[in-house]
């Protein structure tokens, strides 16, 4: 797929003229905890070949960019119907357009773009400005078939985000997750958008846990299968699955190292739950955890030096810290007595849990010293957190008056949306990182 | 009037042919026992009167006494066989009355009443050598996947910690732990989390 596509840029030419930097100007600080909707018009597209525009792509260009872009939770897309230019017409480069029809309205930013339909290619350009100072930002062309058109969406989707905020956003990820129905379960993945469902597994049994490696071509998860919970792990280009582990007792992989093919194991072959590591290469597990108590959901730090993860010593499950080797174990949550499932972000610093709140669950973020404790949701039980790779937000799972629904909220818990419902039970939300699908 | 009269005829016939299979039966066991009997007898006499086999005094008695050993047998066969059939009866109803222990909230140690269910099934295994069991951990919907399936076997394994305690063989006992992934009342309530905070039994007799 990345291949049939040519990409060319032109914002070259731009940066010879005007000098200025690139990636100069953040225009949105998404890590604020208090963001304004960045304001972006997106104007229909010109067919600017011969062929008629037969599926009216003009508009679908414009509309579609405009969903990818509202779903991130930074803009806020003005409706076209606003506009005071002739949509489809006029011109798409800066020399062409009157940016202060833009500015009335209150777009800070302005996408346009042109199609051109030559037999079986098609070639599309975007363009992205910067309104109140008139001139572009980034611009490029795809030349590929009408099939790839999607892709070509989503691919300048990521530009603009990358322009307008310093990173590329999430346009080129799934999310992995077990639906349930009675007490049965499999594993699934969808597209960042909630688009492509698609079945990984296929055992009819219980089935759980999935977990990407950081290159995302591989997913540990554990299964019935067999009878016992037992670990397996998916090639995710091929779709071969083996046995990994099969201790008697559990067999739990909850996390891949962030520097590669090590994973994090909650095992109970020898009576107690202990953490292991295990190379996948030399298929060794090393135990770091020794105590009576329950000691599960263990994950690694980005850097990973350290590991979170719960335990029940202390009388009810809580989430420690401790360095990766075991030592220096510490208590990180205080607040209420049943605090699990955590989620350490990409970037590091925070760590985003579920905890009980009057009998039921919500997702917090905490700092990693365990200051700056917050809650995001607080209706309905939300469950297991996952982080986006570029830590901007969290899927979880979330259940609202016995509806059953996977959903994403930026992480200062705005912008809630439902990424997939309609199953019996959703459960192990788990973000992949970026697969660099486009 | 006709119609009785064949009817009694017919029963009779029945009755006829049944005791005729019956006795044949019956004397195939006791002609077996006969025909042991009279090589070893022949054996003996086989110098002195190699010809003309006439039933002596002693070879009758030993022939009655073989008629009445083999139906001593048969009798001994058939009360074993009911006391063996009581025995099961008595062993499935003991089994059938183990029924699933319960455990408090984010709990796995026994209370007395699962203390006291553990001993009987603990009885049950100590008298029939040949059962195994299989402990099923389970737990309430409230909480992650992963706590919760350690949290199950935790529950199993309290279980068998007690049985051995009792002196079962650790062999015997299996655990397997299902989380809350396998509740037996799906609702969200506490009375459905009460029933499902439990390890269940299932014992195997061969």
């Amino acid at each position: 797929m990345r291949n049939r596509l040519r990409v060319v840029s032109f914002v070259l030419v731009v940066l010879l003229v005007s000098l200025l930097p690139v990636y100069g100007k953040v225009y949105i600080d998404i890590d604020s905890p208090t963001i304004q909707k960045f304001p972006i018009a997106v104007a229909d597209f010109n067919n600017l070949g011969q062929t008629p525009d037969g599926e009216n792509l003009s508009t679908w260009f414009a509309d579609r960019l405009g969903n990818a872009l509202q779903l991130t939770g930074f803009f806020n897309v003005i409706q076209r119907k606003t506009f005071f230019e002739d949509q489809g017409k006029s011109g798409i480069t800066a020399e062409t357009i009157k940016f202060s029809d833009w500015t009335v309205i209150g777009a800070e930013s302005l996408v346009k773009g042109g199609f051109q339909l030559n037999g079986s290619d098609l070639t599309v350009e975007f363009r992205l400005f910067d309104v109140v100072q008139g001139r572009l930002l980034t611009g490029k062309r795809y030349t590929g078939r009408p099939g790839d058109r999607e892709e070509m969406v989503l691919r300048f989707a990521g530009e603009v985000l990358l322009q307008l905020t310093g990173e590329k956003g999430v346009f080129d990820t799934k999310v992995a997750f077990v639906g349930k129905e009675g007490n049965l379960s499999e594993i699934y993945t969808v597209n960042f958008d909630g688009s492509g469902l698609k079945r990984l597994t296929n055992f009819r049994s219980l089935t759980l846990l999935p977990r990407w490696s950081p290159d995302g071509r591989e997913m540990t998860f554990t299964s019935y299968r067999d009878g016992n919970p037992d670990v397996y792990l998916l090639d995710l280009t091929g779709g071969k699955v083996r046995k990994l582990l099969d201790f008697s007792g559990l067999n739990l992989a909850s996390c891949w190292s962030p520097q590669g093919r090590k994973i994090l194991l909650t095992l109970s072959k020898g009576g107690n739950h202990e953490i292991y590591t295990m190379d996948l290469n030399h298929g060794t597990a090393t135990r770091v955890t020794s105590n009576y108590a329950i000691n599960v959901s263990p994950v690694w730090s980005p850097d990973g030096k350290k590991i979170a993860y719960v335990s029940d010593r202390g009388g009810s499950p809580q989430i420690y810290i401790m360095d990766a080797d075991g030592s220096n174990q510490r208590r990180l949550t205080y607040q209420g007595n049943y605090n699990t499932s955590p989620a350490w972000a990409p970037k590091g610093g925070r760590i985003a849990f579920e905890g009980m709140v009057n009998g039921t669950f919500q997702i917090f973020v905490i700092d990693e010293d365990g200051g700056n404790l917050r809650q995001l949701t607080s209706s309905g039980r939300n469950e297991s957190p996952s982080w986006s790779p570029d830590a901007r937000y969290l899927v979880y799972t979330s259940r609202l008056s016995g509806r059953h629904r996977l959903c994403v909220m930026n992480a200062n818990g705005s912008n809630v949306r439902i990424l997939h419902e309609g199953m019996g039970e959703y459960m192990n939300a788990s973000w992949s990182p970026h697969l660099n699908l486009y | 009037m006709r119609r009785s009269v064949v009817l009694i005829g017919l029963s009779i016939l029945i009755l006829a042919f049944g005791f005729v299979m019956f006795s044949g039966c019956a004397k195939k066991v006791v002609k077996e026992a006969e025909e042991e009997k009279t090589t070893t007898v022949q054996k003996e006499a086989a110098p002195a009167a190699p010809a003309a086999p006439a039933e002596t005094e002693e070879q009758r008695l030993a022939r009655e006494k073989a008629l009445r050993e083999a139906a001593l047998k048969e009798q001994q066969e058939k009360e074993r066989m009911l006391a063996e059939q009581k025995a099961k009866e008595a062993l499935a109803a003991a089994i059938a009355e183990i029924q699933d222990i319960h455990f408090d909230f984010d709990k796995y140690d026994l209370k007395p009443e699962a203390r006291d269910m553990l001993k009987k099934l603990a009885d049950i295994m100590l008298a029939e050598k040949t059962a195994t069991v299989l402990i099923e951990g389970h737990c309430d919907e409230r909480g992650t996947v992963e706590y919760n399936l350690a949290l199950g076997e935790k529950r199993a394994l309290s279980a068998m910690k007690y049985l051995v305690s009792l002196g079962v063989e650790k062999e015997r006992i299996k655990t397997i732990s299902y989380g809350k992934e396998r509740p037996l009342d799906p609702r969200h309530n506490e009375e459905a989390w009460a029933k499902n905070r439990r390890a269940h039994f299932v014992v195997t007799v061969k």
